[in-house]
């Protein structure tokens, strides 16, 4: 027998063991989920429980009018507050996953008389969801390697900023319970692929349909499932198993899919869905071709079969790609070509480009996001290569994938996270394996992998078996690359092992700690509520969002129309309740398009459009006050280069730039930006707040001019405390015909007549 | 039902009493003296009748008020003068020939002929001012209008009457001279010292509680004057609370429709002029920025928030517990501040809510077993008239014997079932309506009931049933086989 470097108790039954493990897993995962919801709870604790951002507000309020009217008044939903006065059919329009899943918990819950809020259901949902992806990767990864690997990547995921950023209390969006149907479909797959069960395929399926019915990112399993079976097929590992697992996961996932009315026929129709379609062809040529090889022997009739299997192949894909010439199948849509070229959202749909989100990623992001998980991450993946069984495959290519994806959207570094865990998972448990292993080296004759073996873990056993050349510890790994093998190699004594472990140990402690600050600094902040410090340093909260929108609420006629940027539209309907002309829900370009011309035209050309589509109130953001940046001046470009995509003869984006070339809304700002009508909201009265002196733009840095503008088409409504929200009232028409300009400048200048009647009088002229 | 009930029996002895009342001939009045508190939304009337009866044992006097007093009058109370105990009062409808509505208050002792007594009658009246000028501009002050009938009406003879109108501040832009009055008064009818107009005294004055009088003499005064606060109005107060011995706790919630009836605002809010207003100290008085509160002491976890989260403007400060029957004056005080100023014209709704130790409140007799609790009827909002009022007392499951005394009576009440948190066949729950509540509507809501042992038990035993369940589920899952093949 080999030595040990440590002595480890023989007189434990294995029974006992076993329920022992089995306990601590238990309880391991009860911790995980426990530390996965906790801390997500950050946004909950420092500030409410309050729905956050945008798009959460368009699904709460979808979901408050599912928990009172029931689920077909929801189906059959048209919202004429949206979009107005086009109005929006919002059943067939959305993804209803998110909002049926919480109308069911609701229904449940009161059924059991837990007559729990609708709002703190929606607020809940994504920490309680992140419970179960932390479960869903435990048993995806647990395919992978073993139980431990499966805990490690459960901890990861539970806590990693990447996943958190997108799921907090109150980030009531999709994403919440994509990520676990993502990975639990994932998981459901490799067990399919692995056991060829046609019960975990349609498993695959159902949550499939789940994920389809909840996210829009559903394409990226639809596409990721083929890809993998393909390079399968590629690598020559075509089974039975395959054939099972994708046929059933394809034929009912498919069908299912359709079931949802925003999808509708698209999985036959569009070349996003494409490959899913062309795999299961070309598996059904080859499972074809497999029957008819087992059952002929001819070597000649063997040739001509696959002669003949690629040619159907080619005439399968030529037909796809003929289909999609005839216009039979749509082609790539604009937002799947800017995942390709990542100038083409700014060339040609401005709309995608000005979110924030679907930036390219910057490099530091990537750290902050995943600390240390981003250098194991490499290790993980080179490992699955190690053993390269078909669930490896899997998330090698759902590595390289998700990467690119990752590297092009910031967004889209939601869908590396659970991969990056995973591998890093399976670095760092064989890194532990390893180095806990209390098994010292033996000189000379004894081959190195026969005195492997971990008499703590059964599991390991049967890689025994497995030939020689699959290393099953990082020492041995790269005792193959050095070449000598013949000198005992591995690691001796307990000092080198605990320096590892501390090292180790102190790694995760750090991870924890970076986690624990970036939610609590970076992801925790609901966007409508804003934190700062007061004068005495206590905590004071900007409320002025729900200030704004309450006022809107109350002291507004009920079927008032508000004018804003497309950002706010969803929190002015959820909050102020009250019709939009344009939502976050970008759906016609051309009313964004009309917006964004009456917000950068002057106000003579953009009162016909407010009077056009019955504008009562314009909402705009301000922060040149507090030094809020995410303000719509700071939007404005993108609303003069989405008007100009549609009215390029009218608005030119080179107009609102200086000679130089800079944007500016001091003294230097071109003429067409200081006669906008944002930049006359915008700073409307501004530079009377600081009494005389000269007025100072806190956000831009930039000195006001000390004339302010004017506005004579709109009356100043609201002000927020903080002036981050200003509203304004578009004038009635004058009672006696006049242009509002003329009928202002008659009334101001009777009353200014001594003062400097001949600048008004010229100016009229 | 009651409140029906009553206003039928009135009816009936009106038929029966109308000879009876309209008898004037028991008592003639020496001196009625009117002082009218002018506010904002509520408007405080005390009327002081010296009285003298003309025959023995005359002990029922009546008070009569005008049609359009009668219907902004939202409480009534009558006293001697100089004690406390408060004077039964009947009200007996409008009485078509009087053109009055009368009520009848029973002396405590009978008087002899000849002798005197002073009577009190307080009312307050709600909706009984209105802005003039109807709209004022952001930094305008408030000026409210006051209309009210020259004489007090009273079915006997009055010797001398004077009515003082007080404003709560000097300034009175304007208030109405009564004509032709050379048969009551010599002097000036009006005069006006600092913040008092003072109508009378007025002599000789016949029975007036009729309509001729009405019709043929009665005056209308109106007085406009400055009003230093925001003229508010509570249109809508829902407060639910909820007893649960359990948690040994009271928890009250009120949900609160605010709407400033001041004079609605002219042209547009500006927040510069506003924000100016404030460095200056100069906010105009109708704009509501904040109202304190006074909730009761020993509150713990109070929230409030409206339909979009927490009003973060708002400030708590706490006070412990005081021992239950000590006379204490403590309060937590609660600084409401809406979101946005509250303008002339504009609303604001939210929702208030408190859990307080169920001991403050409670109280268990052990002789009848049962258990009562006070609820107070309302936290008042200062200056302000509750337009409708809807109180829902939520007893713990399984209360049986349910009595209720509320102080005063409502338009309506109904006993119902409330279902929440774990509850397994509900809680019944007592709705009390009330309309027009002023800042005398204070007091206690008395409920008693009795809760059978059995019904405390009901939850935690629901509870255990539906664990074990769900654990002789996962005991099942775990040990049935449904494998077909082995």
């Amino acid at each position: 027998m080999a030595t040990k470097a440590y002595t480890l108790p023989t007189n434990v039954a294995p029974e006992t063991v076993a329920n022992i493990r089995s306990l601590v897993r238990i309880v391991s995962l009860a911790l995980i989920s426990a530390a996965a919801i906790s801390s997500r709870l950050f946004a909950v604790v420092n500030f409410e429980s309050i729905i956050h951002e945008f798009d959460p507000w368009f699904n709460y309020r979808a979901t408050k009018l599912l928990a009172a009217k029931g689920f077909y008044e929801f189906w059959n939903w048209f919202d004429p507050t949206a979009w107005y006065p086009l109005g929006r059919v919002v059943g067939g329009t959305i993804y209803p996953g998110l909002m049926a899943t919480s109308g069911v918990i609701y229904n449940v819950l009161h059924a059991l008389n837990l007559p729990v809020d609708i709002r703190n259901i929606c607020v809940l949902l994504a920490p309680g969801f992140s419970a179960l992806t932390a479960w869903s990767t435990y048993m995806f990864t647990k395919e992978l390697k073993d139980e431990s690997a499966g805990l490690l990547a459960a901890a990861f995921i539970g806590i990693v900023p990447g996943y958190i950023s997108r799921s907090v209390a109150g980030s009531y969006d999709n994403e919440a319970i994509a990520i676990f149907l993502l990975m639990f479909t994932f998981y459901c797959w490799i067990k399919a692929l692995k056991t060829g069960s046609a019960f975990f395929g349609t498993l695959a399926a159902l949550f499939y349909f789940y994920m389809v019915a909840a996210w829009g990112g559903y394409a990226f399993i639809t596409n990721m499932i083929p890809l993998h079976a393909l390079a399968l097929i590629l690598m020559g590992r075509f089974s039975s198993r395959l054939y099972v697992a994708y046929s059933s996961w394809y034929a009912i996932g498919t069908l299912a899919s359709m079931q949802v009315p925003f999808v509708g026929f698209q999985p036959v129709r569009t070349s996003e869905h494409m490959a899913a379609l062309g795999v299961f062809g070309l598996l059904q040529i080859i499972a074809f071709a497999e029957l008819v090889r087992s059952h002929v022997s001819s070597k000649q009739f063997q040739t001509l079969l696959y002669a003949s299997v690629v040619a159907m192949g080619l005439v399968g894909f030529f037909g796809i790609v003929g289909l999609t010439y005839k216009g039979w199948i749509a082609p790539w849509t604009g937002r799947f070509y800017s995942l390709w070229d990542t100038g083409y959202a700014k060339k040609y749909i401005p709309i995608i480009a000005s979110v924030s989100e679907h930036q390219p990623t910057a490099w530091p992001s990537f750290f902050m996001d995943l600390h240390m998980l981003i250098f194991l991450f490499p290790a993980g993946v080179i490992m699955c290569f190690s053993k390269l069984r078909d669930e490896h495959i899997f998330v090698i290519i759902y590595s390289v994938v998700a990467s690119y994806f990752a590297g092009v959207m910031v967004r889209l570094m939601l869908t590396l996270t659970p991969v990056v865990c995973v591998a890093a998972a399976v670095a760092l448990s064989s890194l532990l394996d390893t180095y806990i292993d209390p098994t010292e080296p033996v000189p000379e004759e004894i081959e190195p992998t026969e005195a492997e073996a971990t008499p703590q873990d059964p599991a390991k056993k049967s890689k025994k078996a497995a030939p020689a050349g699959n290393p099953t510890s990082l020492g041995e790994y790269f005792s193959r690359f050095t070449g000598n093998t013949n000198k005992p190699r591995g690691i001796f004594g307990i000092n080198n092992r605990l320096i590892v472990l501390f090292n180790t140990f102190g790694m995760l402690v750090f991870f924890v700690i970076h986690c624990t600050w970036v939610t609590s600094n970076a992801y925790s902040s609901p966007s409508v509520v804003l934190a700062s410090t007061g004068a005495d340093g206590n905590p004071h909260i900007i409320d002025d969002f729900r200030e704004a929108y309450y006022w809107l609420r109350q002291n507004t006629p009920e079927d008032a129309v508000v004018m804003s940027w497309w950002d706010y539209g969803y929190q002015i309907a959820g909050m102020a309740n009250r019709t939009t002309l344009v939502d976050n829900n970008t759906w016609n370009n051309t009313h964004i398009a009309t917006v964004g011309k009456a917000m950068s035209s002057s106000e003579e050309v953009a009162y016909p459009i407010l009077k056009k589509h019955d504008v009562d109130y314009i909402l705009i953001i301000f922060g040149g006050l507090l030094g809020y940046s995410g303000d719509d001046i700071n939007k404005f470009l993108w609303m003069v280069r989405i008007a100009q995509g549609v009215w390029p003869d009218e608005i030119q984006e080179p107009n609102y730039f200086t000679k130089q070339g800079e944007y500016r809304v001091d003294d230097r700002a071109p003429d067409t930006m200081k006669n906008s009508l944002m930049y006359k909201m915008s700073y409307y009265r501004f530079n009377e707040l600081f009494g005389g002196q000269q007025a100072m733009d806190r956000v831009r840095g930039q000195q006001m001019p000390k004339q302010g503008p004017t506005l004579d088409y709109l009356d100043e409504a609201f002000t927020s405390e903080n002036w981050i929200v200003r509203i304004y009232q578009v004038r009635k028409e004058d009672i006696l015909g006049r242009d509002l300009k003329i009928a202002n400048a008659f009334e101001q200048g009777r009353k200014r007549k001594k003062t400097k009647p001949p600048v008004r009088r010229r100016a009229l002229a | 039902m009651a409140g029906l009930w009553r206003s039928r029996a009135a009816l009936l002895l009106l038929s029966l009493l109308s000879p009876l009342v309209s008898a004037e001939h028991s008592f003639e009045n020496t001196a009625i003296v009117r002082t009218v508190e002018l506010g904002g939304s509520l408007v405080h009337v005390t009327t002081t009748y010296a009285v003298r009866a003309l025959e023995d044992g005359s002990s029922i006097y009546t008070v009569a008020l005008a049609e359009d007093e009668h219907k902004k009058t939202s409480w009534i109370q009558a006293k001697m003068k100089g004690e406390t105990a408060s004077l039964p009062l009947e009200h007996f409808g409008l009485n078509p020939n009087t053109g009055a509505y009368l009520y009848a208050v029973e002396f405590p002792k009978a008087l002899k002929a000849n002798a005197s007594a002073n009577l009190v009658l307080e009312t307050v009246q709600t909706h009984a001012t209105y802005p003039w000028p109807q709209v004022a501009a952001q930094k305008d002050q408030q000026y409210l209008k006051y209309e009210a009938d020259l004489f007090v009406l009273s079915p006997y003879y009055t010797s001398v009457q004077r009515t003082k109108i007080r404003a709560p501040t000097p300034q009175i832009n304007a208030y109405t001279t009564p004509e032709d009055m050379e048969s009551f008064t010599q002097d000036a009818p009006v005069t006006k010292s600092g913040a008092t107009v003072t109508y009378g005294p007025y002599s000789n004055i016949p029975s007036s509680a009729n309509r001729d009088f009405v019709e043929g003499v009665q005056k209308r005064i109106s007085v406009q004057y400055n009003y230093p606060g925001p003229k508010l109005e509570v249109t809508k107060l829902e407060r639910a609370a909820e007893i649960s011995h359990w948690g040994a706790n009271l928890n009250i919630q009120d949900n609160i429709w605010l709407h400033n009836a001041g004079p609605a605002l002219k042209g547009h809010f500006s927040r510069l002029e506003f924000q100016s207003q404030n460095y200056y100290n100069k906010i105009s008085p109708s704009t509501l920025v904040s109202i304190a509160l006074h909730l009761p002491a020993g509150v713990h976890d109070v929230y409030y928030y409206d339909l979009n989260g927490n009003v973060s403007t708002s400030r708590l400060r706490t006070t412990p517990s005081v021992p239950k029957g000590s006379n204490s004056n403590q309060y937590t005080l609660f600084e409401m501040r809406p979101r946005y100023p509250v303008l002339g014209g504009w609303n604001y709704s939210f929702t208030l809510g408190w859990d307080s130790p169920l001991a403050d409140y409670a109280g268990y007799d052990k002789e009848s077993g049962s258990y009562l609790v006070g609820v107070p009827l309302q936290t008042l909002v200062p200056g302000a008239v509750v337009d409708e009022a809807e109180i829902k007392i939520i007893l713990p499951e399984g209360a049986t014997d349910i009595k209720f005394y509320p102080p005063f009576p409502a338009v309506m009440n109904s006993v119902s079932e409330h279902i929440t948190y774990l509850d397994t066949k509900g809680r019944p729950a007592i709705t009390l309506q009330y309309q027009q509540l002023t800042d005398k509507h204070t007091g206690v809501i008395f409920v008693s009931y009795k809760v059978p042992f059995s019904a405390h038990l009901t939850k935690p035993l629901a509870v255990a049933t539906a664990l074990m369940g769900l654990f002789a589920l996962a005991f099942a899952w775990k040990r049935v086989d449904t494998r077909i093949q082995k």
